[in-house]
């Protein structure tokens, strides 16, 4: 077992399974001029959160809010400029790639839009089973397996993705995210590209997956609302920065700051108008 | 104001919108809702004449003038169009970004659309400076100096309504005009929609986004309109089963309980069944379904064998 | 829904389909050896089994035709070949690495070679190597890579910034695994089509290296050759510059027919367009 640096805690705390400490992600515009260097843009900017083992935890933001930067530098695919990401106690950031797998085996994304995050000429079955591929992991009836876990038939795995609806593609992505019998999931929005009949369908999903597998849910929305539903814990951001973070109850009941009482006012609910 | 009756939109041998009827008096706010592939945005696209190529559609849709004339929508040559686009209808889109010149600056965009329709260029111009003021956007004058680039998607989406404004239409259409942008910007934008609209029909796929908006609502499924009313009576008391679940699904429950869902997803077009366009997904559905259900009912209309009560 | 066989994708396949034929009927017969000199019938009219006539060492046009179909064909899948052998990899390499100094080097390599003119280059190769077929063709290949290489890094970079190679990323995959399952598929329509349009500047290109000399040699029947042959009869017997040049016109369009057709028919935005609501 690692041993980990956890903010202290009242009630026996879950491990900490994902640190992030005062990390920052400075990007740089092209130059425009000849003599001066592009204009640098903060994405993020000294940021720090702990998700737990077995914890749901929902970042909440809109464009521009860093949030999308902040997936990227958890899941590895984006390196920070300064700070430090551990996952299960090792440091992830200025690592190689090769020397990653530990944390592709265990961490593995949902992506917003499965029309883009599905490769079209790629049949369904070797788009579930790129991660065990990837990692070199025996496929064997995996896929078959995981098409049943996601309520899709076997048939599905000869198929290509322009073949599905939107929320079948999303299963299948799921599928694919499961693959390698990872311990975290990471869904970016995952619900957001979704007909609203069939949004309830994939929450319904991911919930009794993150369920079944004991898996840890890092989830990404714009919408509190749907984080309310799934998460127990979540992060307010807002400009690169999380402004907020708790148990989204006390968050939802009284907000602390004032973009987090903004944003909720200006979600639109059927409640308050009929 | 604007009447539709028998509103049918064909691709090649594919009914993607079937027999939809339905007015709006001036002055009034219509929600269209449906999701993907429901055809609500085909019949916006139908009535302003501007269907993909390949797309087709045939029925009536009458703009009637205040002198008492009527211009018809559908079905008439693209001259005669051409002349009622963005001047007695016009039509604001989901994406703010690519429907800007981006090499234009702003307060020309919106002069042009007014001179376009025979005003002249100075006063086009000064016009310009009054709608951006009145769509709210801060200093006019500096943003109508600006290019599109300059503008965040919000501002962006407020040029977009003010060039819809510029003739005074008779008939604003909005197509998910706030999808595209962030919620704490889309308040403002649906609020600002709702007051400077002299009639409007609103297309989106968010029950919460149309209930704040307008007043009545015409809900689409597979093509065909299923239910339609005023939108409090039409959304606390659904008839339809697919406004029902539709609603159903759209309350997110407390945290660990399940989601009321609809069964199966939304088919692809043309390949809704027969009869109910819903029966395939429907909790009720009974052989009855097999045949089409008509529209029926004043005010609160539904056309369901099996209606909730 | 699949894309739409437009009238150029058909036009241009016909053309092209014509050019194939000719090449492959010409390996088993010929109306007569396209090669076989006959002061007899030198310049002999159309006609009697001479369907195109005669050239002035009375070789048949028709067979020539036919025979030099084979030698164009031989030409562009050779310099084609070349350039997407060649160019393809290197796009693809600079456009999976869009800030490194390896996409720099190849980038700014790939202007030089583009700013240098293939005739140029392949009568400089024919001064030194000796002019001929495959010299002249690995001289237009050779030209071409910067077009392939332009094509194929353009779309390397739509692709690369794309979920689903992110998602590739995210499973473990590594560079070589991305290129070879995800981009290469994903350009693949893309460097179809440039394949078609290079094919018939390397038509063009093959035929002017004829026309100077510095192409294919004789006997070995050529379009370009055939039309340089004709050129001191062209007043007199203007027929014989007539045909192969037709030919050349014939075959290009085809390949730039088919180029523009692919285009739209291959396009996944063009054939996403669908009826949504």
């Amino acid at each position: 077992m690692p041993t980990h640096a956890g903010t202290p805690q009242t009630e026996e705390p879950a491990e900490a399974l994902i640190e992030a400490e005062h990390v920052s992600r400075v990007y740089h515009r092209p130059r425009t001029s000849l003599t001066k260097p592009g204009a640098a843009v903060r994405a993020l900017d000294d940021v720090s959160l702990t998700v737990r083992r077995g914890e749901r935890y929902g970042i909440v933001g809109e464009s521009g809010s860093g949030k999308s930067t902040l997936l990227r530098l958890l899941c590895a695919l984006d390196q920070p400029t300064s700070g430090s990401i551990r996952f299960d106690g090792q440091e992830i950031t200025g690592r190689p790639e090769r020397r990653l797998r530990f944390l592709r085996e265990n961490l593995q994304i949902v992506f917003q839009d499965p029309m883009s995050s599905l490769d079209p000429r790629m049949r369904v079955r070797d788009l579930v089973a790129e991660p065990l591929v990837g990692l070199g992991l025996p496929a064997g009836d995996r896929v078959a397996e995981l098409l049943d876990a996601v309520g899709l038939p076997a048939s599905a795995a000869d198929r290509y993705p322009h073949q599905f609806s939107g929320g079948q593609r999303q299963r299948i992505a799921i599928a694919r995210a499961l693959a390698p019998r990872p311990k975290v999931l990471v869904a970016d929005e995952p619900v957001s590209a979704l007909d609203v009949s069939v949004r309830g369908q994939i929450l319904n999903l991911l919930a009794d997956l993150v369920d079944e597998l004991g898996l840890t849910l890092v989830f990404v929305s714009h919408d509190l609302s749907v984080v309310r539903h799934v998460c127990e814990t979540v992060a307010v951001m807002s400009r690169g920065e999380i402004v907020e973070s708790g148990p989204v109850d006390e968050i939802w009941a009284a907000p602390a700051h004032p973009y987090t009482r903004t944003l909720l006012r200006a979600v639109p609910t059927l409640k308050g108008l009929l | 104001m604007l009447k539709v009756e028998g509103l049918t939109v064909r691709s090649g041998d594919v009914e993607l919108v079937h027999d939809v009827s339905f007015d709006i008096a001036p002055g009034e706010r219509v929600g269209l809702i449906g999701e993907s592939g429901s055809g609500k945005s085909l019949t916006a696209l139908s009535l302003m004449g501007l269907l993909p190529e390949g797309v087709t559609a045939t029925g009536r849709a009458a703009l009637d003038g205040p002198d008492g004339g009527g211009d018809d929508l559908v079905g008439v040559p693209e001259s005669r169009l051409k002349r009622l686009r963005g001047r007695d209808v016009s039509m604001v889109f989901q994406e703010p970004m690519t429907a800007l010149n981006p090499l234009m600056r702003i307060g020309a965009q919106v002069a042009e659309i007014m001179t376009l329709h025979g005003t002249p260029r100075p006063q086009a111009r000064r016009r310009a400076l009054d709608l951006l003021d009145r769509v709210r956007l801060p200093e006019p004058a500096q943003i109508a100096r600006a290019y599109p680039h300059q503008l965040s998607g919000g501002q962006r989406q407020r040029v977009m309504l003010a060039i819809a404004l510029a003739n005074e239409p008779r008939l604003l259409i909005c197509d998910e005009p706030t999808t595209a942008l962030d919620v704490t910007v889309q308040k403002q934008m649906l609020e600002l929609i709702a007051e400077v609209a002299p009639a409007l029909l609103f297309i989106t796929h968010d029950l919460a986004v149309v209930a704040s908006v307008c007043e009545r609502v015409l809900v689409m499924y597979g093509g065909r309109v299923v239910e339609s009313g005023p939108i409090r009576e039409v959304f606390t008391r659904p008839r339809h089963r697919y406004t029902e679940g539709l609603l159903a699904a759209s309350k997110l429950t407390p945290r660990g309980t399940r989601l009321p869902t609809i069964k199966g997803s939304v088919p692809a077009a043309g390949r809704f069944p027969g009869g109910c366009v819903f029966r395939n997904r429907c909790p009720h559905a009974t052989p009855t379904c097999e045949d089409v259900p008509a529209l029926t009912g004043d005010g609160h209309a539904h056309a369901c064998w099996h209606p909730a009560d | 829904m699949r894309g739409r066989i437009n009238a150029g994708l058909v036009a241009g396949g016909v053309l092209v389909g014509l050019v194939v034929l000719a090449a492959v009927v010409s390996f088993f017969w010929t109306p007569h050896d396209p090669t076989l000199v006959d002061a007899a019938r030198k310049l002999r009219e159309p006609g009697g089994g001479y369907l195109l006539g005669a050239d002035k060492f009375g070789r048949d046009t028709f067979s020539q035709l036919m025979v030099g179909a084979r030698t164009t064909l031989y030409v562009g899948i050779v310099a084609v070949g070349i350039a997407a052998v060649l160019g393809t990899p290197l796009g693809m390499a600079a456009g999976m690495t869009p800030r490194g100094w390896l996409s720099e080097l190849i980038m700014r390599v790939n202007d030089l070679v583009f700013a240098f003119p293939a005739l140029l280059l392949a009568v400089m190769l024919g001064a030194v190597y000796g002019a001929g077929t495959l010299t002249a063709m690995i001289a237009i290949g050779v030209a071409t890579v910067p077009a392939f290489a332009r094509v194929a890094r353009a779309a390397t970079l739509q692709v690369m910034v794309t979920d689903y190679v992110l998602a590739a990323r995210a499973a473990g995959r590594g560079r070589a695994a991305i290129a070879v399952r995800h981009v290469l598929p994903n350009i693949g329509s893309v460097l179809i089509v440039q394949a078609s349009v290079s094919f018939a500047i390397a038509i063009l290109a093959e035929a002017a290296l004829s026309f100077l000399g510095f192409g294919t040699r004789p006997p070995t029947p050529s379009w370009g050759r055939m039309l340089q042959e004709s050129q001191e009869l062209l007043f007199s017997t203007p027929r014989l510059a007539l045909w192969p040049g037709l030919a050349i016109a014939l075959a290009v369009l085809g390949f730039n027919l088919l180029g523009d057709g692919l285009r739209d028919y291959l396009d996944p935005k063009l054939r996403r367009i669908r009826a949504e609501g």
